[in-house]
């Protein structure tokens, strides 16, 4: 049984069609690429799945039991995690307070009901760790962190609290080579700890490595969902880019290096 | 504590060992002043510090009993307000009704209590109306919210919708009901007695005769001053790793002098000297042993010779401390002399106030030469004559012939008292001396910790010169009495803390251990400094009440104000509603996809600002007893503005609800300081909004400043 599962999921913004019959799965130990260029419909797809937005159409099955999330919070309760791809972090708080935001730890009795300091911050310094960054104040507010160290934070806390799947959106687009292989590393290291990994990117060189299963959007609709053995990088780039359109881009280009000379 | 806890704060400590060891060079160390000055409520604190000094000066009543319980009065009703408005900011939102809605709130009580028959007024008991009136503004705050949340409208337009239909209701009821729009007499309601002890009791200083207060007083704000410089001691210099305890006999020993001394001067009514200056040795000894104790010594004393630039500053500071002096000297302290007398009449002193005005110009000169402005210069030299001639023309006017053509501008020049420029000159002068100095020592302080102690040490007993100087020559007793110790006080701490940076080594490293002591002293510090101002503003002495001071009324309100202050404060740093609260603010979408439910935090914030209101409007009613139906109404743009003294973003997603109420207290002393002091009560506004422009502009530089790299 998958873990999480969606079939012919469709998506309408008035009479835009943003996604048409999506079909994929991810399974427990396994990481589910979803590859697609700019406007094909990524983000979208991983707004469904977190619970920011509604599918129009289709199923949408959780362990097998179809749901239907109203907020981002029914999916972090049913240990689905994600990472955005504008992070989802508030720049002006501290990285403790950002690592914990909206699943505090608590302690006390209510009225007097106060979020767990020591503890917050012990885990939070500790996971980031893992994440092989070292934050030495974790009472430093997060618009003062690198680009790279942002991601990892946000990539730490969705690790953290996604007991089961694990959706990362463009984690590598604005990442430099050796920052994005920390990022494919944790991703390999989520998948021997037996999650499950949805993994959106338009680079192929970064799915290839890391995925046992490959989804590829184009224009609101898939190109096919296929397993690791039915398709090589090259076929992957190829799909991706539209087929026939990158074969055509590339004559051309070879003619202007061509005149160039 | 769980497991992982323990686990998590071991491999925290093991860290620590791990980073005094290879320091990350992206984080720079931030020393206590420095971690201070980036609070954002610490340009309001400054302010209220110093608005409250200027009134205290200027004032007769300001600062005594009754004119604090006087402007607390006012702040109360205006920081509660100010304190949960602040609250919705950091969310994100405004609301406009807030001040309708103090009026509302307690109209509508009113009207619920009054028995007027057929037409309304449904006569019920206050223990049934008072949960009912609240159960209302409550829903009026979910109304708000919900509102603003549903239709993505921005709250300043909903809630001005609320606030102009609040505004009609109130007197509409008001006409339909009683058929008047002054809505009256909730006395008239049952239980109205145990209501009023709960909103608008009040605590009589002059019943509450306490002779050991001055005593009680003087200790508490002692014990508290030398916790805070100690806490500012941990947190600035390095600790030892094992004290060195040779030096405790000597702590001991100099405490022990100082305490002998202190108890001297209070048996002996403070009459004699001698004692003073026992107190004052016993501390520095304690305060340097204690040093040499607990912290780490400096190894090099590194004694480089001070740059020309600094040896400037220092001089110049001491120059014109010495021309303060001199000026002091020369002019008459109860003199009401005009200006123009003076140049008329005393040559002597219009040689030196020209010689004076020349100086300032030349050094202006100067200074605009060496920073390269040409243009200054030209200006400055042009000023120099325009000042030639207009000292010309007062000679000239000081002619009785000439005297009798009048000339507005000037004659009001001339009509300075002599009192008057030396009070100026003296203030002015003291002003830029110090502050030249205070500059030389802190540029000095970056090549030579020796030349830096040796200023601030010069800064210290220059301050103790001048306390005396005043002293002898000042004919108020405010001053004797009070700013006198403050200066000796403040001199030692600056005497104590520049013999201790000789000493020891400042710390460049964070130390979580040490800033965790420090924290906690201080917060001790100020908790018995504050106790030892409430001790003294609600007790009074035999001597006192025989010496007639008028009774100060101190109202409960102001309880409530204190506690809706704590009670935010709390909530903000340390519940997952405050932790919500920055998060809708600061990034409304990221709170919302991390699992934030922000549309029902938003909301709940509204609902806290209705029942903020409703708590105001209480008050007000239980004060007054009777209403006017406009009650309240354009008061909303007060609170935003003491939110945004207090260093919260109009934007939302910083702030704090401390510095709102210390907003409201900077307001509320403007506003009632003004009228103590004689002036039309009118210019408040002018006040305010200088006030609210000089706020922003301050919270943004210091906290810019602060948050600069240290270099």
């Amino acid at each position: 049984m998958s873990l999480l599962e969606v079939k012919n999921i469709s998506k309408f913004y008035g009479n835009i069609i943003a996604l048409k019959d999506i079909t994929t799965s991810v399974e427990a130990g396994r990481v589910t690429c979803v590859l697609g260029d700019n406007g094909a419909g990524k983000s979208t797809f991983i707004k469904i799945l977190s619970g920011v937005h509604q599918h129009d159409e289709g199923q949408f099955l959780v362990e097998g039991q179809p749901v239907r999330f109203t907020s981002p919070r029914d999916a972090l309760d049913r240990g689905i995690a994600t990472v955005y791809q504008d992070l989802a972090m508030v720049p002006l708080m501290s990285v403790w307070r950002n690592f914990w935001l909206g699943s505090e730890p608590t302690v006390g009795v209510w009225p007097f009901k106060v979020v767990d300091q020591t503890t917050a911050k012990g885990i939070a310094v500790d996971e980031l760790g893992k994440m092989g960054i070292d934050i030495r104040d974790p009472d430093q507010p997060v618009g003062t962190l690198s680009g790279g160290e942002r991601q990892s934070v946000a990539i730490a806390r969705a690790a953290y609290f996604g007991a089961k799947v694990l959706i990362l959106d463009e984690p590598t687009s604005a990442l430099g080579v050796k920052q994005s292989g920390v990022v494919l590393r944790y991703i390999v290291e989520a998948r021997r700890r037996g999650l499950g990994v949805i993994f959106i990117t338009h680079n192929p060189n970064h799915a290839w490595p890391v995925g046992d299963r490959f989804m590829i959007l184009n224009r609101g609709r898939s190109m096919g969902d296929f397993d690791k053995s039915e398709l090589d990088l090259t076929e992957l780039t190829r799909l991706m880019a539209g087929g026939a359109e990158l074969a055509q881009l590339q004559d051309e280009l070879a003619e202007a290096m061509e005149s160039t000379d | 504590m769980s497991d992982t806890a323990v686990e998590a704060s071991a491999s925290g400590a093991a860290d620590g060992a791990v980073d005094t060891a290879g320091t990350d060079e992206r984080l720079t160390f931030r020393g206590p002043f420095q971690r201070l000055l980036t609070q954002p409520e610490i340009g309001a604190l400054i302010g209220a510090i110093a608005i409250w000094g200027f009134f205290w000066a200027v004032t007769r009543p300001f600062g005594t009993a009754g004119g604090t319980a006087n402007w607390l009065d006012v702040a109360a009703t205006l920081g509660i307000t100010a304190v949960v408005v602040a609250m919705l900011m950091i969310g994100g939102e405004f609301d406009l009704s807030a001040g309708a809605m103090t009026g509302a709130t307690g109209i509508m009580l009113i009207l619920l209590v009054k028995d007027i028959g057929e037409l309304g007024g449904l006569g019920l008991n206050l223990f049934v109306a008072i949960p009912l009136s609240f159960i209302v503004a409550l829903a009026i705050g979910w109304f708000n919210g919900t509102v603003v949340e549903k239709t993505s409208l921005p709250s300043f337009i909903v809630t001005l919708g609320t606030f102009f239909a609040l505004k009609g209701v109130k007197l509409g009821f008001a006409k339909l009901l009683i058929d008047n729009i002054q809505v009256g007499r909730v006395d008239e309601g049952t239980g109205y007695e145990f209501w009023r002890r709960v909103f608008a009791s009040t605590w009589a200083r002059n019943d509450h005769q306490f002779e050991g207060r001055d005593v009680v007083y003087n200790q508490l704000l002692l014990l508290g001053v030398v916790l805070f410089v100690l806490a500012f001691f941990d947190m600035a210099f390095v600790h030892r790793r094992r004290s060195d305890t040779r030096w405790l006999p000597v702590v001991f020993g100099g405490a022990a002098l100082a305490v002998a001394g202190y108890v001297l001067l209070h048996v002996r009514n403070g009459g004699d000297m001698f004692f003073g200056v026992l107190v004052g040795a016993g501390v520095i000894v304690a305060v340097g042993a204690w040093g040499k104790y607990r912290y780490e010594p400096r190894t090099s004393s590194d004694l480089i010779r001070p740059s020309v630039a600094i040896q400037t500053l220092i001089g110049g500071g001491v120059v014109s401390l010495v021309i303060a002096v001199i000026t002091a000297i020369i002019f008459d302290a109860e003199s009401s002399v005009s200006l123009r007398e003076i140049i008329a009449d005393d040559p002597l002193k219009a040689i030196y106030l020209t010689v004076l005005a020349a100086v300032a110009v030349a050094l202006g000169a100067l200074w605009a030469s060496r920073s390269g402005h040409r243009t200054a210069l030209v200006r400055t030299l042009s000023a120099l004559a325009v000042i030639g001639v207009l000292i010309a023309i007062l000679l000239l006017l000081s002619d009785e012939t000439v005297r009798e053509a009048r000339i507005d501008f000037l004659t009001s020049l001339l009509l300075f008292t002599e009192q008057g420029i030396r009070a100026i000159l003296f203030v002015g002068l003291v002003a830029i001396g110090l502050i030249a100095m205070a500059m030389g020592a802190v540029r000095a302080g970056a090549t030579s910790i020796p030349v830096r102690s040796f200023v601030q040490s010069s800064i210290a007993l220059a301050v103790v010169a001048i306390a005396f100087f005043v002293q002898n020559q000042s004919a108020s007793r405010k001053f004797r009495a009070e700013l006198f110790t403050v200066m000796l006080l403040l001199a030692l701490v600056v005497f104590c803390w520049s013999i201790v940076s000789l000493l020891a080594a400042e710390r460049s490293a964070p130390d979580a251990k040490a800033d965790r002591i420090g924290r906690l002293t201080m917060t001790v510090g100020v908790v018995l400094i504050v106790l030892a101002v409430v001790v003294r503003l609600l007790f009074t002495t035999t001597a006192e009440i025989e010496d007639g001071v008028p009774p100060a009324l101190f109202s409960v309100r102001i309880v409530w104000f204190i506690a809706v202050t704590a009670a935010a404060v709390w909530a903000l740093a340390r519940t997952k509603f405050g932790n919500w609260t920055f998060a809708v603010g600061g990034n409304k979408e990221a709170a919302r996809q991390v699992g934030v439910p922000a549309a029902r935090t938003k909301t709940q914030l509204f609902m806290v600002v209705s029942a903020g209101a409703w708590l105001v409007g209480m008050l007000l009613t239980f004060r007054l007893t009777t209403l006017q139906a406009s009650t309240g109404d354009g008061n909303e743009f007060e609170y935003i503005i003491a939110a945004v003294v207090g260093g919260n973003l109009l934007t939302g997603g910083y702030g704090s609800a401390l510095g709102a109420a210390i907003g409201a207290l900077i307001m509320a002393m403007s506003g009632q300081g003004i009228p103590f002091a004689g002036w039309n009560s009118d210019w408040r506004f002018v006040f305010l909004g200088g006030i609210l422009l000089l706020a922003v502009i301050a919270n943004n530089f210091i906290r810019s400043r602060a948050e600069a790299v240290r270099k």
